[in-house]
């Protein structure tokens, strides 16, 4: 058993045109067992960035408040909203300093820079960080997930369209994983607001 | 005689006195003034910008005014590199108790560890204290909101208003004369402020460049607001206590 795979998840990050949206499964798992069908792993960390926590769960929520605490403190140091650039390398240095006990979760992050460009990143558990324009995947069923979304994937989509690429790709992603579905919420984030969305898919 | 009693802060003179602490209180009385005022419904704090050079660039929205934190805020008055330190402290002690407990901080107890912290340099070490006073600005669920007043003993107390600064006194007196019990609106606290500073800055004229007005105040949410006033809003609060105080004949 991989501690990865404890508690289950899945979930994109896409960018469209002037938008990103970002998606994930509600359940949680103890392996077999399901014990929570409305679990939160996609956190606003600001009004623009948005960050999905895929794996042990005590980590995603312990993971959410500290980055949550360095944000803040940075926000009354600085002066100023933190950039999604500059939040994804934190977000790799706190990874980091755990390097040798580290924390068990597979980030993405999700969000519109200053001049409300679209920025996705991803990383893995020990840091290492990924940029890309398209899309970034994480969780238990990652094989689907890049399946889906290099099929459905088009560049330069309009937030209604992204939201339903990225519903559709999330859905039949997650129905071939035992460990992660149950639902799902979606949140499209534009220049202009955040459009949250909760998915029913199969209940099992 | 106080000589031999005043280079260590961590002696006591026969007096019972600690003259490090009594000096560091002077360096403050010699700092641009700031007053604290409850209203019913938030906090006023307004304090006395001082321009040493029109050369100089601002780096921080303000020199005076700082946010601890989302339901906390507080003004200086003394030496700023002293109060930076203790921002810092509160701001960390603030953010991580958050963390812990996934809740906002009691103001009191926020004070109070700033407090402990000034206390350490009186006792411990041979350091100076801080030169540093401050009024803390607050709100939490238990007690609403609260105006503390801290200095470099490391002694706090609660206030419905009170001034630190220069010519402090001055301040104190004219609010024990004007502070009504039943506590006045955020607006009213915003005048009474600026009359307090008029005040305190005997002679020289009331501008929204020599003075900063901010107000800690509940949306419609229950968040707190932290608000230093623009150029235009200070100046209509100035314009109308001006007004008033020609109206009434007052000299």
């Amino acid at each position: 058993m991989s501690i990865l795979e404890y508690n289950g998840a899945a979930m994109i990050a896409m960018a469209g045109k002037n938008c990103v949206g970002i998606a994930a499964d509600r359940r949680l798992g103890m392996q077999a067992q399901t014990v929570s069908c409305n679990f939160q792993k996609v956190f606003s960390v600001s009004d623009k960035i948005y960050v999905g926590l895929a794996g042990l769960a005590s980590d995603v929520q312990t993971l959410h408040q500290l980055l949550e605490y360095r944000l803040n403190l940075y926000e009354l140091n600085e002066e100023r909203k933190m950039s999604p650039q500059v939040f994804s390398t934190l977000l790799s240095n706190v990874l980091y300093s755990k390097r040798f006990g580290p924390y068990f979760i597979e980030p993405i992050v999700a969000g519109l820079d200053k001049d409300n460009k679209p920025f996705l990143s991803g990383s893995d558990l020990i840091g290492a960080t990924v940029s890309t324009d398209d899309f970034v995947v994480s969780g238990t069923c990652t094989g689907n997930l890049f399946g889906m979304c290099e099929t459905l994937y088009k560049p330069d989509l309009e937030p209604d369209q992204l939201f339903e690429t990225l519903a559709q790709a999330l859905l039949s992603s997650v129905d071939r994983d035992a460990l992660s579905g149950w639902g799902g919420v979606v949140h499209i984030i534009t220049p202009t607001g955040v459009m949250t969305k909760e998915l029913k898919g199969r209940q099992d | 005689m106080a000589r031999r009693y005043d280079s260590s802060t961590t002696t006591f003179s026969p007096e019972g006195r600690l003259h490090q602490v009594e000096y560091a209180i002077e360096a403050i009385n010699n700092a641009g003034t700031c007053v604290g005022i409850l209203a019913n419904d938030g906090i006023v704090m307004a304090s006395e910008r001082r321009i040493t050079s029109g050369l100089l660039a601002p780096a921080k929205t303000s020199e005076k005014t700082y946010k601890l934190c989302d339901h906390a805020a507080c003004n200086v008055a003394g030496l700023t590199a002293d109060a930076n330190i203790l921002i810092d402290q509160a701001r960390i002690y603030a953010a991580r108790n958050h963390y812990v407990y996934q809740d906002p901080i009691p103001v009191e107890q926020l004070v109070e560890h700033v407090c402990n912290y000034k206390q350490a340099y009186t006792q411990y070490g041979g350091l100076r204290p801080f030169g540093v006073a401050f009024l803390f600005a607050g709100y939490d669920t238990q007690h609403g909101f609260q105006l503390y007043q801290s200095d470099p003993s490391g002694n706090y107390s609660g206030w419905k208003a009170t001034v630190i600064g220069s010519n402090n006194q001055a301040g104190k007196s004219l609010l024990k004369t004007e502070y009504k019990e039943e506590a006045p609106s955020v607006q009213e606290a915003l005048m009474l402020a600026v009359k307090v500073l008029n005040k305190t800055m005997d002679g020289t004229a009331a501008s929204v460049e020599k003075m900063e007005l901010f107000r800690m105040t509940l949306d419609e949410d229950g968040n707190c607001q932290h608000h230093i006033l623009t150029a235009n809003e200070a100046k209509q609060v100035i314009d109308s206590v001006t007004a008033e105080a020609s109206s009434s004949g007052d000299s």
